[in-house]
Formats: C-alpha cells, sequence, structure tokens
C-alpha cells in the first residue's frame, strides 16, 4: 500500500517518485504519518493557495509547527489582519528596497570565494551559501557578529524535525525558543538605539496608524532569520547542485551571466527548498473522490505542484530555457514569499560572482546528507571539486 | 469559470477560460500571455501585474483594497482610472467575458 511520509529520510533524499504517484494515483491523499491530506497537482494547489477562507493558515504553515508560532507570523495569519501587517512589513522587501543589498551580497561572496582560493574542493554549504546568507542577513538587521555561529546553527537546527518521533525534537524546540529569545533581545536593543536597520523598520513601520506588536516584531525577526538564513542558503545549494550535475548548464551561465536568473527560476521550479506548506480546512471538501474535513490539516506540496506535467511539460528535464512563470517556489497568494525579490536578486549576485571565479565545479559525493526536515529540502553539506 | 481576453499592447489577443476563484493574474501566466509579470506570486507586492480592464467591466470588479491603492501608485505604465492589478481581481461566473489591455512596461 502507498505511503507517504513526510518525515522518511527516503523523502528527504528524493521526494519525487513519490510525487509522482501522488499526483497520479492519489491526488487527494490521507497520509498517515503527516496526519494530514497531502494536495500534489499544481491546480489543486493553486486554488487551494487562492482560497485562504476554506484553506487558513492560521493554525501554522510549516508541516511541524513550533509552539506559539501561529497568530504571531505573516505565514500563520489570515487576511484581513494578514493583509495589514503584510502592508506594514512589505516595504522593506520591495524591489527598490532590496536593490540597496547587490554590493553587500557581492562582497560577501566575494570573501567566501576568497577563503577558499586555491582549495581543490570546498563544501558549498559551510564555505559559501551558509557564510553568505549570514553575512547579507546580520548587515541587514545589524546583528552582534560575535553570535554569527550560534545563530547559523540555531537556524539550521530550528528547520529540522526527528525522523524517528515524527515531531520535533527537543533540540529542534530549544533552537527555536532560542532564536525567539534572540529576536526579543534583538528587538529590544533596536527599540532602546534605533539605526537604519531592518529590525528598526519592522519596529517603527506603521500604516494607518497601526504598527506591528512587540511580539509580531519578534516573531517577524525569528521567521526572517531562519527564512532569510536557512531557507536562501538551501536554495542556493540547490541550484549549486543543479549546475554540478549539469554541466551544459553551468557552462552557459559562466559563458553567459544574463542566463542566471532564468537558470534560478527553473531551479526554484525543479527544487526549490521549500517543499512543503501545510493549511488547515474551515469546512468539509470533496476532491478527488475524497472527503476533507473541517478542521484537517492540507498539506500543499509545493515541490510536487512543481514536477506536474499537467502544468509543465518534460516536468524532470531541467531547462534553463524554460522560462517558468507561475511556478510554486516561492508559493503563491496572499503568503507568497515575502522574501522573493531578495532571493532572486541574492541568488543572482552571488552565482555571478561564484561562476567568475568557479566555472567549472562537479559533485565529489555521491549520495548527500539530506537535511531532515519535512517543509524544507537541501543537503546539509555539499562538496563540491574544483576543475 | 470565466473566459477572460487579453490585449496585449501589441494588439494581440488572448481569450483564456480561468477557473472560479483563480486570479486574472494566475489565468495571464499559466496561459502564456506575455505583458503580465507577476514577480511578487501574487501577493500585491510588486504592481507588474497591472492592467486596463475594460470600461463596461470595471463596476463589477470588488473595488481596490488599500494596498491595492497603494501599489497601483507604483505602476510602471501609466495609472490610468480603470487601472487594476490582476492578482487582486478573483474570477467568478459573472466576470465572464471581462476583457483587459495591458500596459507597454511592468517593470
Amino acid at each position: 500500500m502507498f505511503r507517504f511520509d513526510p518525515y522518511a529520510p527516503a523523502v528527504d533524499a528524493d521526494p519525487f517518485p513519490f510525487y509522482r504517484t501522488l499526483r497520479d494515483d492519489h491526488p487527494c491523499f490521507w497520509s498517515e504519518e503527516a496526519n494530514m491530506w497531502v494536495l500534489s497537482r499544481y491546480e489543486d494547489i493553486v486554488t487551494a493557495l487562492n482560497d485562504w477562507e476554506t484553506y487558513s493558515s492560521a493554525k501554522g504553515n510549516l508541516m511541524d509547527e513550533m509552539p506559539n508560532r501561529a497568530g504571531n507570523t505573516l505565514g500563520t495569519t489570515d487576511p484581513p489582519r494578514h493583509d495589514r501587517l503584510r502592508g506594514i512589513v512589505q516595504f522593506a522587501f520591495t524591489r527598490k528596497a532590496v536593490e540597496g543589498l547587490v554590493e553587500p551580497v557581492r562582497a560577501s561572496a566575494n570573501a567566501a570565494l576568497d577563503a577558499v582560493r586555491g582549495e581543490r574542493s570546498f563544501d558549498f554549504v559551510a564555505d559559501f551559501s551558509s557564510k553568505v546568507t549570514v553575512d547579507v542577513l546580520f548587515g541587514l538587521f545589524n546583528l552582534p557578529r560575535e553570535k554569527e555561529r550560534m545563530v547559523r546553527d540555531k537556524a539550521v537546527l530550528m528547520v529540522q524535525s526527528d525522523p524517528r518521533s515524527r515531531q520535533k525534537g527537543p533540540e529542534h524546540l530549544a533552537a527555536f525558543q532560542w532564536m525567539g529569545d534572540y529576536a526579543r533581545q534583538m528587538v529590544e536593543l533596536r527599540k532602546r538605539e534605533p539605526g537604519d536597520d531592518l529590525i528598526t523598520a519592522l519596529i517603527q513601520a506603521e500604516v494607518n496608524g497601526e504598527k506591528l506588536a512587540d511580539r509580531e516584531v519578534q516573531m517577524t525577526v525569528t521567521t526572517l532569520i531562519m527564512a532569510g538564513i536557512e531557507s536562501l542558503s538551501g536554495f542556493l545549494t540547490m541550484f549549486a547542485l543543479n549546475l554540478a550535475d549539469h554541466a551544459d548548464a553551468r557552462r552557459r551561465l559562466a559563458a553567459n551571466p544574463a542566463l542566471i536568473p532564468d537558470a534560478i527560476e527553473e531551479s526554484l521550479r525543479f527544487n526549490t527548498s521549500a517543499q512543503r506548506f501545510r493549511r488547515c480546512l474551515q469546512k468539509d471538501v470533496d476532491l478527488h473522490g475524497q472527503t476533507m474535513r473541517e478542521g484537517d490539516f492540507v498539506c500543499l506540496a509545493y515541490g510536487a505542484g512543481n514536477r506536474d506535467e499537467r502544468r509543465f511539460p518534460n516536468p524532470d528535464f531541467y531547462d534553463i530555457d524554460r522560462k517558468p512563470r507561475g511556478h510554486l517556489g516561492f508559493g503563491g497568494g496572499v503568503h507568497a514569499c515575502l522574501g522573493t525579490a531578495f532571493a532572486r536578486l541574492a541568488s543572482r549576485v552571488a552565482f555571478e560572482e561564484f561562476l567568475k571565479r568557479v566555472p567549472e565545479f562537479e559533485r565529489v559525493q555521491e549520495h548527500l546528507p539530506w537535511m531532515p526536515s519535512t517543509t524544507f529540502r537541501s543537503p546539509t553539506r555539499l562538496d563540491l571539486a574544483v576543475a | 469559470m470565466a473566459k477572460v481576453t487579453f490585449i496585449e499592447h501589441s494588439g494581440e489577443t488572448l481569450a483564456v477560460n480561468i477557473p472560479t476563484g483563480w486570479t486574472v493574474m494566475q489565468g495571464a501566466v499559466q496561459n502564456g500571455v506575455e505583458g503580465i509579470e507577476a514577480e511578487c506570486g501574487g501577493s500585491c507586492a510588486c504592481a507588474t501585474c497591472h492592467c486596463y480592464v475594460e470600461e463596461e467591466f470595471l463596476d463589477r470588479l470588488a473595488p481596490p483594497s488599500e494596498t491595492e491603492e497603494e501599489m497601483l501608485g507604483c505602476t510602471a505604465a501609466e495609472r490610468l482610472p480603470n487601472s487594476r492589478l490582476s492578482c487582486q481581481i478573483r474570477v467568478s461566473d459573472d466576470l465572464d467575458g471581462l476583457v483587459v489591455r495591458l500596459p507597454e512596461v511592468q517593470s
């Protein structure tokens, strides 16, 4: 009997065959291990994303949600309150605001590359993607640098789950707790000493007389640290993996960096680091012969929808000429990733620099160590051999 | 379901059937309509899904939210009285026959 267990190492390593069976044979599937329904077809996911009244985010959006998070972040709040809060936070993430990050990202990327100059091989995660994302995030928030290592380690732990107990383990919850405390301290610091940074902007932001409550600033900062450090680093790593494994694409990008944005979009489609999120049903829904009940959780498997040939022909082919508009790599609808412009820009600039210095590379490990996470997917280590 | 016609800046026309509950932007992006970018994925954050709604349909649409109003001030092409962000137009049966014109630029 078919099973879909998002805690299983096999799913971390390669969810795509499971997704195919889900889409083709069980498009509305009850996963006992996840204790929720799973939607895998592109069209059904888009419908759910649009219908926030039915598919609510207010009970949490992470597959394994963390205590006290629901209702305190944008992604775990429904409209209309969500729209007011997002309006407040959003201005900081518009393309114009984000363009100020081009030079910091370029500098971080080059500093990381300087450190591995001359090495025959290095770990893309430890030596590049996590360094760059931590560096840029710390700059954005003007966080004290002594804590860089710790913050990174906690961000990576927060997003993981224990595959054997099928829930967040004590170390994951402790990491989340630590991050929340850290965010609170940073917020308090910026209230006392405001600056030109994003935390100050979040504290001070006001739309129609409404500002974010302290708890909302704290949870937003926590989420931004998680997203900016772990989710973006994960995506940079997946992009590097795609380029390591597809030499033709890599060589075309190295020869013509103007193609990098299109390759980024295709990687977002092909293997976004943000694979699966959840919603909570506010009423019964009949779909594909199943009745999902009010109160049930539903997994929206973006990674599956992105490989749905009903939407993207020849979906398992990595094609940098595809221009996959409407892909689910950033989700979609009212909760579409706030960091979209930032992620696109950071990825483009980071890889412009990377490919200038390391145009030829291949992976060393045949099997990668995949992060155990029900929501995110990326390897914890990616060793690259430099030509 | 509603049939929505997109008139590109070039004059090229494309009629698309969009499922109820989807946005006009999503219908455009899925069906290869060139003149819509939708950088932010439909979260009313980028003003690159700007369209001009044919006059007769304007009243049938729910008025713009405050956020959409603000974002309409950020369009790359001229804002006109019939400007709307297509990611904020939700399709229903009574929008059947909707016609929108697309601007020359989105960003």
